[in-house]
């Protein structure tokens, strides 16, 4: 067993309802995006448009929702650990990330054989994570500039004139998109490419055995079977 | 025969005189306060300003520059219906000088546009892009060079109203490769520091109410009309043809045409999929319509090609650059010579991930890190090369007591 | 009124004494520029001797470059963008461009697209047509003016007589013709309107006339008519917008129609739609017949001089018009033909034969000077002598079929029908020549005036053809047939155009790979009649035509401005270039050859 344990401190439940959440905005902004690109079946313009609308701001306000709990809500130093700290510690830089951010590079391109420590996120899912409300805003930004009724809002008619026009506009709006499909293929295969569990207790918090680990020493210290067998 | 009602010619006496009844003037007058944002309340006093000439015996003189044009604009003036053309040029405005319509020719007529030119207070339209291709040599008319007879003509102008695409940022002559230099009459007019105030109407060709509501605007108010960004009449260019299209509903039903001649084509569904580019075209069209309100491209099943887009000061940004192909719903991204949609920028984006993760699943597979991953590291690396300044001791001393 | 009455029904040729251009032996350049109510930019130089035009040169003033504009691009877009060379004839080009992409695509039109299209062309026509005669060439020879003179009374019975004398006419054509039916104009309100406008003193679009061109004496119509004519002028302005309202209704909108692409139509009709149509026909067949026919039959006698210049070669070219369910060229309504009047032949044309010559167009040499627009490549130059017409003086260039000018325009079409034989024109021609005391003499009809008569004798025939049209649409509906359009068959090909614009022979060609178009060719009407001379010297058709035109007023030709305008120049369709040997040369906008 080469996981770390996956405690439910990780990911108290209301994180797991925004994840839900940002899930479930995230497929139908997706589909309602692309059938607004292009139709291609009848009958159903009126409700993707509305659909992508509601989800685009529950989206959004789910987003702002997460940063303000963050600074609230305790979650888990790091995997195999219950002890827990505030939340927004875990997105700033951590001393146990300090100087493998080169290291998880190389894990992942096979060019090293063990799997790197790290905090709560390692170094480049930390980025790729911090990223997402950065373009969850702007892809707002942008989709609001799209919208008839606030378009013409100096704040977003600002942006429509400096990109070119709504037509440049939408182009982009249509490429963040594909940004935010290509982010979630990736966060799907890392997250699922080394077992089940994180998905497990992300959306179910069910919680698996394995190896514990100690956030001050950055050491492993042993092992939580959790009724787990040991392969 | 002569009467004393009709030396003093009211407007409405000489429209009757023309089976134009009173109710279809007002009726008129009333599209005029449409298109220029006016309220109802304000029918009389568009009367009013359209009477001013025939009142006052005092005409305001015009003068109708063709440059590049294909004199559609001309044209599409002498489709407005009440008051029609002849109502415009005899009762209206004084037009002392159009390629098309003036009776005289040659040497009569140059010099009829001199003599205006030398009087000034008078407004100029101008139809065509202005060519500044071989030096202004891809366009001469009565032996100067078009580039000069607009520089001319524009500065003792009061205002300059650019009458369709061609003459606001050069139209499809000036889409790719732009063989004869065609320039935007703003454009140009700014690139020789003449700052006559400039109106620009797009649109291949232009809607000729438009022209009038903008010449009644004048007459009324003394002023021209508020202008956008790309100066063009705000209240005419302020909404897209997707705001106010008629079949706008069937788009919010999902009901769309697929191929032209089809049954949804019968039924008047939306065009989208065709490529009407009307969501992102801005323009009255679908409101004022054509051909005295007989018709206009999309009810009759044309996709809107956007042909009012404009970008006047910005070159390639005509409306055939812009929203060709015309019938698809691609929208084109340039990136240097390569011409693709974005749709392709993204599917092949798409594939390479999934082509890269599913070589990575196997080589992560190969690796033994699948399903459980992989042993975790004794201690980090940097730990490792800087035992000194090791951030967590704690994992070298637990290697080192092994 | 008994006067202008007996002018009127004895149309005998007027006894003409030497011309004041021979008597003042008026010789030196004359020059017209711009030659206005015409579409585009045109110059016409004369050199004059003894009052007679010696030699001719017409220049047409602005290039564009459509063909470099179009390549890249789909043949969606081609028809969109290509019937932007000209808003007069814009639907001509549309269709043009729309049978050489389906050429390309391998496809033919549904039927109901074929009967949709001949609808929306036959509508431009008759705009085309009202327009051209009423508002264009109109002021050549009516003085609105000179309509202050007339007398209301004297007015209304010329009006009538004139509808009287054209009814032998008009019913042998259209035998259920009711001329009760015709409505008289308000010729009273139109003159005090008139002298409303002229109360008032400003000029517009009289300022700069020529009403007083020679000893004041060319504008020859008694004020009676001057008033009728003045009177329907306002009326066509009306008529040829209900014309456009036609073609906006099928097309979109008008100019520049939309709904004709590459396949076949996006108008769909309805019984409301097809309505808005007929009744539209309806009311301009009406008027072609109470009004158009009756003026012109009137107008003719007073200007039978002009049936003695402007002849030009007495050759001429139509493609043909107006598609029959063959789809062939010489079946169609229009039919093809290419016509030696010298001769009185008549033959079928090959798209092989036509070739273009720049040798006096702002084209450089050194791209070749003549070549089929197949393999055309010619490339735009500003020479250094600048326009020099014993060097290069036009932006047009020369086609030439067989090596010979050819005509182009309405006197073509009527003339390759009636040569082949079809009733109506042979009745129409016959009965027109025959009112003007020429009977047989076909070959009148190539002069200034000829071309007068032969576009409206078109006009009365494509307004009666409208209705059929919309009958035989009616029919083939409730047949159940429900076909608009075609599918491509593939995207890969090459194909012509070659149909009629209202003014003439008009030639698209594209040569499209993977729907995208690697070329593309036009040739006008008008730059078949507007051309320069070519290699041998050979004038261009309304360059021979003006020689020979008696010239009056050195400043105010107005007998060679009606000769000009007898073509119905199309400047901005005219000029326009094949493909350039690189398309470097475009990005500069000044000459890299030098400029004066």
């Amino acid at each position: 067993m080469a996981h770390l344990a996956h405690y439910k401190e990780a990911h108290p439940t209301v994180f797991r309802v925004t994840h839900w959440i940002n899930l479930i905005a995230m497929i139908v902004l997706i589909f309602t995006g692309f059938y607004i690109h292009f139709p291609f079946f009848a009958g159903f313009m009126g409700i993707a448009r509305g659909a992508h609308i509601f989800f685009g701001f529950i989206i959004l306000i789910n987003c702002i929702l997460r940063i303000i709990l963050a600074f609230m809500v305790d979650t888990a130093q790091s995997g195999g650990t219950r002890k827990v700290d505030k939340d927004y510690k875990n997105w700033l830089p951590q001393k146990q990330n300090r100087h493998q951010g080169l290291q998880w590079i190389k894990y992942y391109l096979f060019m090293k054989k063990d799997h790197p420590l790290s905090g709560k996120y390692g170094v480049p899912q930390k980025l790729a994570y911090l990223a997402v409300p950065v373009l969850l805003l702007f892809m707002g930004y942008t989709g609001l500039a799209l919208w008839a009724p606030t378009a013409d809002m100096a704040f977003f008619a600002w942006g429509t004139a400096l990109v070119g026009g709504i037509m440049n506009q939408r182009i982009i709006h249509y490429f963040m998109m594909w940004v935010f499909i290509a982010f979630t293929m990736i966060h799907v295969y890392l997250a699922n490419i080394e077992g089940f569990a994180p998905s497990k207790i992300m959306f179910f918090g069910t919680e698996h055995g394995g190896l514990t680990y100690d956030p001050d020493d950055g050491v492993v210290t042993g092992i939580d079977e959790m009724g787990h067998e040991k392969k | 025969m002569t009467t004393h009602e009709v030396t003093a010619p009211a407007l409405t006496n000489m429209l009757e005189a023309r089976g134009v009844t009173r109710r279809q003037f007002l009726k008129f007058c009333g599209v005029v306060a449409a298109s220029i944002g006016l309220t109802e309340a304000a029918i009389p006093d568009i009367a009013r300003a359209l009477e001013i000439g025939a009142t006052s015996g005092k005409l305001a003189p015009v003068i109708w520059l063709e440059q590049s044009s294909c004199t559609g604009c001309t044209e599409s003036l002498a489709q407005v219906g009440s008051p029609d053309v002849a109502t415009v040029v005899l009762e209206l405005l004084s037009l002392n000088y159009s390629e098309t319509l003036s009776a005289g020719a040659g040497h009569s007529v140059e010099q009829a546009k001199e003599d205006t030119i030398n009087a000034g207070g008078y407004i100029l339209l101008i139809e065509g892009a202005v060519m500044e291709g071989w030096d202004g040599n891809a366009l001469r008319i009565a032996e100067e060079k078009g580039t000069d007879i607009v520089a001319h003509a524009a500065q003792n102008a009061v205002a300059v109203v650019a009458t369709g695409s061609c003459a606001v940022d050069g139209g499809f002559c000036a889409a790719k490769p732009n063989p004869a230099g065609a320039v935007g009459v703003q454009a140009f007019l700014k690139s020789r520091g003449i700052n006559t105030p400039v109106v620009n109407l797009p649109a291949c060709p232009v809607n000729p109410e438009w022209i009038i509501s903008v010449v009644v605007d004048y007459l009324l108010l003394g002023k021209l009309p508020d202008l956008d960004k790309y100066g063009r009449p705000v209240l005419i260019f302020g909404q897209t043809i997707h705001d106010n299209c008629p079949r706008r509903g069937h788009f919010e039903n999902g009901e769309f045409v697929y191929r032209f001649g089809s049954e949804e084509e019968a039924k008047g569904y939306c065009l989208y999929p065709v490529g009407c580019k009307g969501p992102q075209t801005y323009s009255n069209c679908p409101i004022v319509r054509w051909n005295d309100g007989a018709s206009w491209c999309v009810e009759y099943g044309a996709p809107c090609a956007g042909c009012s887009c404009a970008n006047p000061l910005k070159a390639g940004g005509n409306w055939v650059d812009v929203n060709a192909p015309f019938q698809k719903r691609h929208r084109v991204v340039k990136i240097g010579s390569w011409i693709t949609q974005p749709s392709t920028i993204g599917a092949i984006v798409g594939g390479f991930m999934v082509v890269a993760l599913t070589a990575h699943g196997f080589g992560m597979k190969l690796a033994g890190r699948v399903p459980s991953g992989a042993e975790f590291e004794k201690a980090r690396a940097w730990d490792v090369k800087h035992p000194d300044k090791a951030l967590f001791p704690k994992t070298l001393k637990k290697d080192g007591d092994e | 009124m008994p006067e202008s009455n007996e002018t009127l029904v004895a149309p005998a040729p007027v006894v003409d004494n030497t011309p004041l251009g021979k008597k003042l032996n008026l010789s030196g350049k004359s020059v017209i520029d711009p030659i206005t109510r015409i579409e585009g930019h045109l110059r016409i130089e004369m050199e004059v001797e003894g009052g007679v035009v010696k030699n001719a040169w017409a220049s047409g003033g602005l290039f564009r470059g459509m063909e470099l504009i179009l390549e890249g691009r789909e043949p969606g877009d081609a028809c969109y963008v290509a019937q932007r060379i000209c808003g007069v004839c814009p639907v001509s080009h549309c269709h043009a461009s729309c049978f050489a992409g389906e050429g390309a695509y391998g496809i033919q039109i549904p039927n109901n697209a074929r009967i949709i299209r001949n609808l929306l062309e036959g509508a431009q026509f008759l705009h085309s047509h009202i327009l051209w005669f009423y508002n264009l060439t109109g002021l050549d020879y009516v003085n609105p003016i000179n309509a202050l003179k007339a007398d209301i009374a004297d007015t209304a019975a010329l009006g009538l007589e004139s509808i009287k004398n054209s009814t032998p006419l008009v019913k042998a054509l259209m035998p259920d013709w009711n001329f009760a039916d015709t409505q008289v104009a308000d010729f009273a309100g139109v003159k005090n309107r008139l002298e409303a406008f002229a109360a008032n003193g400003q000029l517009s679009i009289f300022s700069g006339n020529w009403f007083d061109s020679g000893a004041g004496d060319e504008y020859k119509l008694p004020p009676e008519l001057d008033l009728i004519a003045t009177t329907h002028y306002l009326e066509a302005l009306q008529m040829q917008a209900k014309a456009s309202q036609i073609s906006g209704i099928l097309g979109g909108k008008m100019p520049h129609v939309m709904a004709s692409v590459p396949g076949g139509t996006t108008f769909y009709p309805t019984e409301q739609r097809l309505d808005d149509v007929l009744f539209r026909a309806i009311e301009i067949r009406d008027w072609v017949a109470g009004t158009l026919i009756p003026d012109t039959l009137a107008v003719a006698p007073f200007y039978m001089d002009d049936f003695g210049y402007g002849r030009g070669y007495g050759k001429t070219v139509a493609w043909g018009v107006f598609d029959a369910p063959s789809r062939k060229p010489e079946d169609r309504y229009l039919p093809a033909g290419i016509v030696d009047m010298n001769k009185l032949t008549c033959k079928m044309w090959d798209e092989k034969l036509i070739t273009e010559d720049t040798t006096h167009a702002y084209y450089d040499d050194a791209a070749g000077t003549e070549a089929n627009p197949r393999q055309g490549i010619t490339a735009p130059a500003w020479p250094s002598d600048g326009y020099n017409v014993n060097n290069k003086y036009s932006w047009s260039k020369s086609p030439r079929y067989e090596g010979e000018p050819l005509e182009a325009g309405p006197l073509s079409r009527v003339l390759s029908a009636y040569l082949q034989g079809n009733a109506f024109f042979k009745k129409a021609v016959d009965a027109v020549l025959q009112y003007l005391g020429v009977p047989g003499r076909v070959d009148v009809l190539v002069s200034t005036m000829g071309r007068v008569a032969a576009r409206n004798i078109e006009c009365l025939y494509v307004a009666n053809l409208m209705i059929d049209w919309i009958n035989e649409l009616c029919a083939a509906l409730k047949g159940g047939d429900t076909e608009f359009f075609a599918e491509p068959e593939t995207t890969t090909g090459e194909g012509a155009g070659m149909w009629e614009a209202p003014r003439g022979a008009i030639y698209h060609y594209e040569k499209i790979k993977n729907n995208k178009i690697q070329k593309y060719q036009i040739i006008i009407p008008t730059t078949w009649n507007v051309g320069p001379r070519d290699k041998n010297g050979t004038p261009g058709p309304i360059e021979q035509a003006l020689i020979g035109v008696p010239v009056n007023d050195m400043n105010k030709p107005i007998q060679a401005l009606r000769t000009v305008h007898s073509f119905d120049p199309c400047i901005a369709c005219a000029v326009h270039i094949t493909e350039p040997k690189t398309g470097k040369k475009f990005t500069t906008v000044t000459s890299p050859w030098g400029v004066r």
